[in-house]
């Protein structure tokens, strides 16, 4: 009877538990449960959470074991509640570094239980710190800039300090309001400044920090910072705006002054200097007949290959002026033997070459010249004194003379010529003298101001040392004229054709400088050597020149108009600055030789001879414009 | 993804005797230097583990479970403690203990890999198996210049020498990595035990910096 009863009691029991009532109720066995993460805050412990599964309506319990690498116990954890529910905390004892844990979780209830996917972690690499504690925010007054200095500590717990953990930072800022932050990484420093701050703001800053393989812990609590107010800084944004409005106070005043002179547009706009060319004339160009007007243009034998162009290649400078005296020039050959430039030492400075690079005249140095003028000075006429010192004044106008081949001929007989081929003619107290090569070009360098091209290293006339000459057999009176070409576009030194002058016996020659080629430049062109004589001079202290067959017979295409013309007189000077020779004699008008400043363009001829210069001295200039041939 | 803290690396060469035309290096320098070559060692086979893993799909990895790091039989400390517990001498000992221990088997590895082993392999993987081949010489070199430079400022005793692991290690270690009834090695646990044994290295490298020279990067 027991036992009918007893079976019946369970049979109603299954039939309870078993049967599905009304409402739905199934009991199972619980859901799979799912490690979820295992994280490490210092390296040292770890805790690995899990989420559970179904509870099957049953009271499910979980559990979790572990077993280590290379070993077969399985443990279980120890420490449930420590990290809160569903979790395992490991200790220090339980945990090892560079273990594999291979780890299960187990839910089970009353009708069973289920296995979670295990899961292999090794410590190392799942360690995620602690945010940085104790961070501090403070402005810094950097010289009136204001700057903010971030510092903080890492988490307590992590030992960086015995070189376990090592921790890299990264915080972050933003202004109050805005939406995005700006990041910096501080790499393992626990001290970062920020700049450029917005004066009156607020600032939020965080930090975070990582060990090198890991993961980013959480942002730190924000710090807040609020930036004062700096008064300086608007007051330098009115400084701004004051001397601004200055600016355009100054900028209108001399506008409304300008505007009053006719100048204004002079003063803006300089007039551009146009071309001179050779045989260019306007009314051929305005009657419209072109053929003409280039046939004159057109020089023949382009490029110049032989020295039948000889005339328009070579371009003569002189100037002459007539000294007291005569003076011996072997004398002074020996005198210019110690070659030096003085630029400064020459106290009496008769020379008046005053040349500048832009005017492609280029002047010699002269130093024996100094101690010859020196000599002459007190000698000297008035004219020629008053020439030089006139010359001497104004230093920074060009004496440019162009010789072509047509060439005064020197015809006062108490005159000293003087002549220097085209040199780069910076300094205006240059002496005619026997500079060393290298030493005038330097100082034609330094001095050459312009952005012509004719200054050194880009055209073509270099001193030489007159005494190193072989050509010494110069006879008493007798000098070298040099005449440079003047290639403005070429960019190859040419050599210089030097001509000799002779000089009478009557004429006093101060200087001679003699260029040749400059050492180790090629010689692309070869230039015959003319030679010019100096005839006389006439009583207007007029030079006269002639060429003379010289001795290296390179008179093959020298002009003849040499010894049938003399352009030995100044007409004048035009507006362009060019000089314009005639060949009758005619007592140069001083107010024509206005001083001028030397243009730029290579063919601009100036001269400056101011009226004290004079008749004496016949600044030659081919003011008949030539081209040069261009490559 | 490799994070590296960069640090300046001097391009003098090192020299511990002071020979004439280079700098001698002062511990300090030495430290940074070591350090950063093995961040860097410890770096490149992360990388060419996680490659591994993505290309290869491996089978259950056998480590932990039923294979061992070939130089499982170097005893290591396990935790801070015992890290700290064993002193410099040893810790250096182990040091040089592990890197003797993987220059031959990572040789080989560059070997079978750039011999097109695998063919679908990654040329940059290669290179980087190079890398760390190279590395691992250079920084034992490196580890023993620090040892020596140790002695000489007398914070490091003289009991430590050069171990030859060949007692602890298996004589063919590369070979220790075969599985499988191919007898192919498998350079996924190979790669595994490296980055680990890497990771100790570097550990066990800035323990010694920061408690023979504790300063501001500790």
């Amino acid at each position: 009877m027991k036992e009918v009863m007893e079976e019946a009691v369970l049979l109603f029991l299954l039939l309870v538990i078993y049967t599905p009532d009304a409402q739905g109720t199934r009991y199972s066995p619980p859901g799979k449960p799912e490690l979820t993460r295992c994280r490490s805050p210092e390296k040292e412990t770890f805790t690995c959470w899990w989420k559970p599964g179904s509870d099957g309506g049953l009271p499910t319990t979980h559990a979790l074991y572990y077993r280590k690498e290379n070993s077969d116990t399985i443990y279980e954890c120890s420490d449930y509640h420590t990290a809160g529910e569903n979790s395992c905390f490991f200790n220090k004892n339980d945990t090892s570094i560079w273990v594999n844990y291979n780890i299960t979780v187990v839910a089970s209830n009353a009708l069973g239980s289920t296995f979670s996917d295990p899961v292999d972690i090794d410590v190392v690499y799942i360690v995620k710190p602690n945010p940085p504690e104790k961070v501090t925010v403070t402005v810094m007054e950097l010289k009136e800039w204001p700057f903010l200095r971030v510092s903080w500590e890492p988490p307590h717990k992590a030992d960086t300090r015995s070189g376990w953990i090592t921790l890299i930072y990264e915080l972050r800022v933003k202004l109050e309001g805005d939406d995005e932050w700006e990041m910096h990484l501080a790499g393992q420093q626990k001290l970062f400044n920020i700049f450029s701050l917005r004066s009156g703001g607020t600032y939020h800053v965080q930090v975070r920090c990582k060990p090198d393989h890991g993961f980013w812990s959480e942002w730190s609590s924000t710090s807040h910072i609020e930036i004062p107010d700096y008064l300086h800084r608007e007051k330098s944004m009115w400084i701004l705006i004051a001397v601004f409005s200055a600016f355009i106070f100054l900028i209108l005043t001399w506008s409304l002054h300008m505007s009053s002179h006719r100048s204004l547009k002079h003063c803006i706009l300089p007039p551009v200097p146009g071309p001179k060319i050779k045989g260019f004339d306007k009314q051929l160009l305005k009657n419209g007949k072109s053929e003409d007007l280039l046939r004159v243009l057109v020089v023949s034998d382009f490029p110049p290959t032989t020295p039948s162009n000889y005339e328009d290649m070579l371009v003569e400078y002189l100037e002459v002026y007539v000294p007291q005296e005569q003076e011996v020039l072997l004398e002074e050959s020996k005198d210019l033997h110690d070659s030096c430039l003085k630029f400064e030492g020459s106290t009496s400075d008769n020379d008046s070459g005053r040349v500048s690079c832009d005017s492609h005249t280029l002047l010699m140095d002269k130093c024996g010249e100094a101690k010859e003028e020196g000599r002459q000075t007190d000698q000297e006429d008035s004219t020629t004194e008053a020439e030089a010192q006139g010359q001497q004044k104004d230093w920074d106008q060009d004496t440019l003379m162009y010789a072509n081949g047509d060439i005064l001929s020197p015809e006062k007989s108490s005159g000293r010529v003087k002549t220097w081929p085209s040199v780069f003619s910076p300094l205006p107290q240059y002496t005619l003298s026997l500079p060393d090569q290298t030493s005038s070009l330097e100082m034609a360098k330094q001095h050459c101001y312009s952005d012509s091209l004719f200054c050194p290293g880009s055209t073509s006339s270099y001193l030489t040392h007159l005494g190193n000459n072989d050509n010494e057999t110069l006879g008493p009176g007798s000098w070298e004229i040099c005449l440079s070409n003047r290639q403005p576009y070429s960019h190859i030194p040419q050599m210089q054709t030097c001509q000799q002058v002779r000089s009478h016996s009557d004429v006093n020659i101060s200087t001679i400088a003699r260029k040749q080629e400059p050492a180790g430049l090629p010689l692309p062109f070869f230039r015959p050597t003319a030679y010019v004589e100096v005839q006389r001079f006439d009583e207007e202290d007029m030079v006269v020149l002639q060429s003379i067959v010289s001795d290296h017979g390179f008179h093959e295409g020298f002009p003849q108009m040499l010894q049938q013309e003399d352009y030995s007189k100044v007409k004048g000077v035009d507006s362009n600055n060019m000089l314009l020779l005639q060949t009758e004699a005619m007592k140069e008008d001083g107010d024509g030789t206005t001083p001028h400043k030397p243009t730029a363009h290579i063919h601009t001829v100036v001269s400056t001879q101011d009226e004290m210069a004079q008749p004496a001295s016949g600044y030659v200039d081919t003011a008949t414009i030539f081209t040069l041939p261009t490559y | 993804m490799r994070k590296m803290v960069s640090m300046r690396v001097g391009a003098a060469p090192l020299c511990a005797y002071g020979q004439a035309g280079c700098q001698v290096p002062t511990l300090a320098e030495i430290f940074d230097r070591v350090i950063q070559q093995s961040s860097r060692m410890h770096g490149i086979s992360s990388d060419l583990h996680s490659e591994f893993e993505q290309y290869f799909f491996p089978s259950k990895n056998l480590i932990g479970t039923e294979r061992k790091c070939h130089t499982y039989a170097i005893l290591t400390p396990g935790d801070k403690e015992n890290a700290q517990r064993v002193g410099r001498e040893q810790l250096t000992g182990v040091i040089l203990k592990l890197l003797e221990a993987w220059g031959d088997p990572l040789s080989q590895f560059y070997q079978s890999m750039s011999q097109g082993q695998n063919q679908d392999f990654n040329y940059y993987s290669s290179e980087k198996a190079l890398e760390i081949s190279d590395m691992v010489h250079e920084l034992r070199d490196g580890v023993e210049k620090m040892a020596d430079k140790m002695k000489l400022l007398g914070v490091l005793g003289n009991t430590v020498g050069y171990i030859s692991p060949e007692t602890l290690v298996p004589s063919s270690a590369f070979s220790y990595y075969k599985r499988g009834y191919l007898n192919s090695v498998d350079h996924h646990d190979l790669l595994y035990c490296f980055r680990r044994d890497s990771n100790k290295v570097r550990n066990y490298l800035r323990i010694l910096k920061c408690t023979t020279l504790p300063g501001l990067d500790c």
